[in-house]
């Protein structure tokens, strides 16, 4: 756990997508924050971190988002962020985007140690496991690709999930394959995602967990908005949204 | 072959309802993938023995030329006769010069991608020699003329009915049968008869040995031991990235190949050739000849970016791990060479323009990366092709997207910059959107966006979005301490 | 210079120019390996660790003291498979055993590469005539079940690899733990390299059809090995 001085400031990046469909997410990001002790800024002048341009191959506009926010986030001593995509576009893309450009380089990469993802966020750098979460029922983990691929976290929201009263967990067959979100790929790849969607909602299901709990906003949309039209009985929810015991996720 | 690259949604959305395809692609690559998670562990250490692939790799990229003028000294001194082609046309004049020469009626082939890559069983038949694929799956699909569906097995998606109609038509095969072992048995039976007289054998090559001049091949079947064995003349063709320094080198490789393919320790045969035969041996090849073929290497050698591409070591272990690949199987991937290797290197090969869905018909979720005993980083390279389509690149053969598309972008990147923008954009578009939303859900949105609707749910846009509730958040504030500082719980 | 000589070297250094302009690109350090475990096992743990390997791929292995008790092996095999017709090598294993006197006192005719004097004879025997292959092998490896045959005038290539049954004599003193042990007795001195060198797991094998595995492709279907000693 690295140690941190007492009076660092808190960042929060919240995702485009959160900001405009799930903002719940969001809240339920500030609310679980603020009950293990850290009370974070927000920089309201903050908008996407570039994604959606990126994976389009759109690098010059990806570039004005990546200086955006570097520049909004350059003087916070930590960022935290509900989406573990959007802090891997942080860490490993914004110093490719910028390598051409020693200054911007030198900031993106500085930038990279100090960003992380919500779970991680709370489990290791926090050091806490313990968050006053609770759930009657059974629940299963769903491993975002760039969460667990991208950033290496896996151990850290299982955990997080465990620790909450009332809880079993269970595990979730095929766990680590890809729901089929991948951005843009599920409108202009409809046709292959959907497929990829309607196995991970059969490994739901056939998890026999009551609920499916995860850390990917992209994800949840993508899980979620099938389980809302073919099994509107069962839910997925983000894991701040679970640990707050605000409820609705998705 | 044909290239049909460009019509991966069409064959992708054909072969996704193929229930049959689509039930064994759900079995066989996460038991290929299940295997080599335990074979791997006969490393004490497999972090390290994937490391160590990759490492060899990355030498072999570093050093290419050198290492292939050592392997071709090498060779050489052995007896071996090496020639080089810098593109599919002159190594399939090589072949057909070499096969006029020695008046080989037929010739016998073991598995090689290259030459699928260089069409030469094309300009073989038009010769008037016969091609015999030799390894059971090739020789299936090359009957049946389809492309292969996987790198490992080209025809194991094809049902036992169609390959018993196969053999009793063109392999001879008189009694009928649904066995796979009768089958592989008519096969063999049929495939040995060529075996026995042939003039010329035509192999790939797995590896090359720099050090000693000796090329190596893997196989299970025993048909590339019996292209090196029987025939007088031995032709072997090896596209240049096949280069490997030493002969420890290869046993490494030769470990992580058999693990990542087939979840095998290793494969039943290894054959490695140093030269032609021996004076006094009575089987054989008397003339050894090694084509290295270029065929667009050397321009993707040129990209440092790209030439990682020329690690690869056609394990297929992405393929086994690929969920994009899971539900279409090889054939959308239009030519030689699938799955995510295939959506690396194809591009390189064809051109942008002409490989448009094959780097942007992946979600990025870097399985293959992971497992990737070559450590080629597949989805930093779909970004790169996907940067260079968009930006027209010269060389990549970059096509630029439709104006409507770049405007989106652009437009959209000055909002991200300027948040006044973006939340008015918010504003916007909220009302435009939530039309069609029902309590606070939208099942559709007319003709925008059918693909997501046509399965999925959306919420709608948040009456107030994050930032719009921010000031009430704020507010609420527990610790009364506005600036966000982290103070003792 | 024939045209088809000018064409090759020019391509030749019209590729490996290109390759030599560009600058030389990162490598990677290689990362210290932990040795195979099998390198540590002694003699009799590497012969039980060969058997474990090769039976699982279902090579059919037994053991034996000494030459005439493997002799007497065969003996057996031959009556077991009917066999009327083998091939066999004339390698530093095979060659003692005198096998033709052998076949001859009971009725197998035991061919040799020795007694064909043009490549055409020899190829049919062994693809039409032969029911078995009998050869020794150059070093077994424990690692994975494997033989390693170096292949010469004395072993032919087609003799393990035509008939549809190979039967290989394995010499217990040339049992090594893993590949490296092998290659780096075979490939180690640089003058003298073998021309061809096969290393065997088991009998020939595909799942081409259907993803079915099963053993018996091109190669032989079977693979009976006799340790010595």
């Amino acid at each position: 756990m690295i140690r941190w001085g007492s009076m660092e400031k808190v960042s929060l990046f919240i995702p485009c997508i959160v900001d405009l469909f799930l903002p719940e997410i969001g809240e339920a990001t500030v609310h679980l924050l603020r009950r293990v002790g850290v009370d974070p800024l927000y920089h309201e002048a903050q908008t996407c971190c570039g994604q959606p341009a990126m994976n389009a191959g759109y690098r010059e506009q990806a570039k004005r988002a990546a200086k955006h926010f570097i520049d909004l986030f350059g003087d916070d001593d930590v960022i935290v962020s509900p989406s573990g995509s959007c802090v891997y576009m942080v860490k490993h893309h914004y110093p490719q985007l910028l390598r051409d450009d020693p200054v911007w380089l030198r900031r993106a990469e500085e930038l990279s140690g100090r960003i992380f993802e919500l779970s991680q966020y709370i489990v290791d750098i926090l050091g806490v496991e313990e968050v006053g979460a609770s759930f009657e029922g059974t629940v299963t983990y769903h491993e975002s690709c760039h969460i667990l691929r991208g950033l290496g976290v896996s151990d850290q929201p299982k955990r997080l999930i465990r620790r909450a009263e009332g809880v079993e967990f269970v595990p979730l067959p095929l766990a680590d394959m890809c729901c089929g979100f991948g951005g843009e790929f599920a409108e202009t790849y409809d046709y292959i995602s959907e497929e990829m969607v309607k196995e991970k909602v059969e490994s739901y299901l056939e998890s026999g967990a009551d609920l499916l709990v995860l850390c990917e906003p992209g994800c949840l949309l993508n899980i979620d908005g099938y389980l809302s039209r073919n099994h509107p009985e069962k839910k997925a929810l983000h894991i701040a949204a679970f640990l707050a015991g605000t409820g609705r996720g998705g | 072959m044909e290239i049909r690259t460009t019509l991966f949604n069409e064959i992708a959305g054909k072969e996704i309802r193929n229930t049959y395809a689509r039930a064994f692609l759900k079995a066989m690559p996460a038991a290929i993938a299940a295997r080599r998670e335990a074979v791997m562990s006969s490393f004490p250490d497999p972090d390290a023995a994937q490391a160590c692939g990759q490492a060899i790799r990355a030498e072999v990229v570093a050093r290419l030329p050198e290492l292939l003028e050592q392997f071709e000294q090498n060779a050489v001194a052995r007896g071996a006769k090496v020639l080089w082609a810098r593109d599919a046309h002159e190594a399939n004049g090589i072949v057909l010069a070499i096969a006029r020469e020695r008046k080989a009626p037929y010739v016998t082939k073991g598995k090689s991608m290259v030459t699928e890559e260089m069409g030469l069983n094309d300009v073989l038949v038009e010769e008037g020699i016969e091609p015999f694929e030799t390894d059971l799956g090739e020789f299936i699909a090359q009957q049946l003329k389809r492309p292969p569906f996987h790198i490992v097995g080209p025809a194991i998606n094809i049902p036992v009915e169609e390959v018993c109609d196969l053999f009793m038509e063109k392999a001879g095969m008189e009694e009928p049968t649904t066995d796979p072992v009768e089958l592989g048995y008519a096969a063999r039976l049929f495939l040995r008869n060529k075996f026995h007289h042939v003039a010329l054998g035509v192999t790939g090559v797995n590896m090359a040995v720099a050090e000693t001049g000796t090329i190596v091949n893997l196989e299970n079947e025993g048909n590339i031991r019996f292209n090196k064995s029987s025939p007088r003349t031995q032709v072997s063709i090896m596209s240049i990235e096949k280069v490997v320094p030493t002969m420890a080198d290869a046993m490494h490789l030769t470990r992580l190949l058999s693990r990542n393919c087939t979840g095998q320790a290793i494969s039943a045969y290894v054959s490695m050739d140093s030269g032609p035969k021996g004076g006094g041996e009575i089987d054989g090849p008397e003339e050894l000849f090694i084509i290295i073929v270029d065929n667009g290497r050397s321009e993707i050698y040129a990209d440092p970016t790209a030439r990682q591409a020329l690690r690869c070591i056609r394990c297929g272990g992405c393929l086994n791990l690929c969920p994009v690949y899971a539900k279409i199987g090889g054939y959308p991937y239009g030519w030689a060479y699938s799955g995510p290797m295939g959506q690396v290197l194809t591009p390189l090969l064809l051109g942008l323009d002409r490989a448009q869905d094959l780097y942007r018909a992946c979600t990025l979720c870097g399985s293959c990366r992971e497992v990737c005993p070559a450590g080629i980083d597949h989805p930093s390279l779909f970004l790169y092709y996907r940067a260079k389509d968009v930006e027209g690149d010269r060389r990549l053969r970059g096509k630029r997207r439709p104006w409507k598309e770049f405007g989106f972008f652009d437009l959209w990147s000055r909002a991200v910059a300027h948040s006044t923008l973006w939340n008015l954009g918010v504003r916007l578009v909220r009302p435009f959107v939530n039309r069609y939303s029902r309590g606070g859900v939208i099942t559709t949105m007319g003709k925008y966006f059918e693909g997501w609707f046509r399965t999925r749910n959306l919420p709608a846009i948040a009456e107030k979005t994050f930032h719009e509730r921010w000031k009430r958040l704020r507010r609420d504030t527990v610790s009364g301490d506005p600036d966000g500082r982290r103070g003792e719980p | 210079m024939s045209k088809e000589k000018t064409v090759g070297h020019s391509a030749r250094d019209e590729i490996l120019g290109k390759l030599k302009r560009i600058p030389k690109g990162a490598m990677l350090p290689r990362p210290a390996m932990p040795p195979l475990r099998e390198i540590s096992l002694d003699r009799e743990q590497m012969v039980a660790t060969f058997i474990e390997k090769l039976t699982r791929e279902e090579g059919v292995v037994c053991r034996v003291s000494d030459g005439s008790e493997a002799v007497a092996r065969l003996t057996e095999i031959a009556a077991q498979e009917d066999l009327r017709k083998v091939m066999v090598s004339t390698d530093t294993v095979i060659a003692p055993l005198g096998l033709p006197v052998w076949g001859r006192e009971r009725g197998i005719t035991v061919l040799t590469p020795g007694d064909f004097s043009t490549r055409d004879s020899f190829r049919d025997a062994v693809f039409d005539e032969v029911q078995a292959g009998i050869t020794g092998v150059n070093y077994a490896v424990a690692e994975s079940g494997t033989i390693v045959i170096v292949h010469d005038a004395h072993q032919p290539r087609l003799v393990s690899l035509a008939p549809i049954l190979h039967i290989a004599l394995i010499p217990t003193t040339r049992i090594v733990p893993t590949y490296e042990q092998a290659v780096e007795a075979i490939y180690g001195d640089t003058k003298d390299i073998p021309s061809h060198v096969t290393f065997t797991t088991g009998p020939s094998m595909t799942a081409d059809i259907m993803g079915k595995p099963f053993k018996g492709m091109h190669g032989p279907r079977r693979l009976m090995v006799i340790l010595i000693g």
